[in-house]
């Protein structure tokens, strides 16, 4: 990935410390994960040292050090939903991706994640593809998640 | 000037000082391992709780990290209170199954009366309880080299990447205000290796002890702007300069 990518995104934003989590969530966005060119290019526009940028860039759970897949598809797994049988979601979703949990499948389409609560209870158990929420969900309905999703 | 009372004792308390600079200057022992005079405070290690109230809270009091909380008129303090002590013990409790072989955790652990931890021990665990000195203390005073790298059970100290850094100068200072010696750096003459990376140490110009690396130097005249000749002088032979310049004062 050439530096020169970087430059238009990091144009947009102030060159001080403040503007760190906002270039990286434009980075995550356009790039699906933080290759390590642009931790570097963004630790030098803003000035700051490229440890300091890892420290942020490991910490929030919004940021991945390796590629993620085209739909990020994540399975809610707090405590209404575990009640409502969520563990089942993960398991379907596992066998009909073919990668473990917090993996992305082969071919780069979805990274499997689990979640500890999205603040919808109500709508126990949820499955977020992307930032679609989709409730009340049973096993039956992941095959024809994934299927919308081709 | 405001006014606390600490240990049922009325102490005067300038404006803005936290309430474990006042008890230390008052002479009450507060235990710390997060506390280190070349940074600010971080509250990362949680031993210097002490409880605090006030007449209007009823009765109510809570516990605060007293390298953090600042001494505000009228506050009622007590460092060494029960509920203080039950809390510290549980946190030296923790620490001793993280880090049994750190030296002053298990001294502090020895002070509190643990003779059994409660959880599982980490016999090999890593002396590192993430106190932050050493992070803070590489990213405020020298080049920020280290920090700290993901969060929770798998928080630790490293380098980016875990790989030899461009910025560290090899100045050993993480290492050195390490408070249980947790970084491991190797230091054989004019030989340094720390965090993966080998420095050559310049010699003293006067009798060729070992002075500094050459990037801790370059950074140093750069940062600083002390010359690399006089960084090149090892303390021994600066003593002896100066001792020799009063002398001539003198006579």
């Amino acid at each position: 990935m050439p530096s020169t990518d970087f430059a238009e995104l990091l144009e947009k934003h102030p060159p001080v410390e403040e503007s760190l989590i906002e270039i990286l969530h434009d980075v995550q966005l356009a790039h699906r994960y933080l290759p390590r060119p642009a931790l570097v290019a963004v630790a030098a526009h803003c000035a700051v040292p490229l440890a300091r940028v890892m420290s942020v860039a490991t910490f929030y759970k919004a940021f991945s050090l390796e590629p993620k897949g085209e739909k990020v598809l994540k399975v809610c797994m707090g405590t209404a939903c575990h009640v409502k049988g969520a563990s089942q979601l993960l398991d379907e979703a596992e066998r009909l991706l073919g990668c473990k949990c917090g993996e992305t499948t082969a071919d780069g389409r979805y990274t499997l994640e689990e979640v500890n609560c999205v603040g919808a209870c109500a709508m126990a158990p949820l499955v977020i593809e992307d930032e679609q929420y989709h409730g009340k969900f049973k096993p039956v309905d992941m095959k024809l998640l994934l299927k919308a999703g081709e | 000037m405001s006014e606390i009372i600490l240990n049922g004792r009325k102490v005067k308390v300038r404006k803005g000082e936290f309430l474990l600079a006042v008890a230390r200057r008052e002479g009450i022992e507060i235990p710390t391992l997060c506390q280190h005079d070349a940074v600010e405070p971080a509250g990362a290690c949680r031993l210097c709780l002490v409880e605090v109230t006030r007449p209007e809270w009823e009765g109510w009091s809570k516990l605060v990290t007293s390298c953090l909380f600042p001494a505000e008129d009228g506050l009622i303090v007590s460092t060494d209170s029960a509920p203080v002590h039950k809390t510290r013990k549980g946190i030296l409790e923790l620490l001793m199954a993280r880090s049994p072989n750190a030296v002053p955790v298990r001294e502090l652990a020895r002070q509190y009366g643990i003779e059994q931890c409660p959880y599982p021990v980490q016999h090999d665990g890593d002396n590192c309880i993430l106190c932050d000195i050493c992070t803070r203390v590489c990213q405020n005073l020298v080049t920020g080299a280290i920090s700290r790298i993901d969060r929770g059970v798998g928080k630790r100290v490293a380098t980016p990447f875990a790989e030899p850094s461009t910025d560290c100068v090899g100045c050993l200072a993480c290492a050195k205000s390490c408070p249980t010696a947790a970084i491991p750096y190797e230091d054989e003459g004019l030989r340094r290796t720390i965090w993966g990376k080998t420095f050559e140490v310049a010699s003293c110009a006067g009798c060729g002890a070992p002075t500094v690396t050459a990037e801790q130097a370059a950074w140093i005249e750069q940062s600083k702007g002390v010359s690399r000749e006089d960084q090149l002088v090892c303390d021994r032979c600066k003593a002896q300069k100066t001792a020799a310049a009063y002398q001539k004062l003198a006579w």
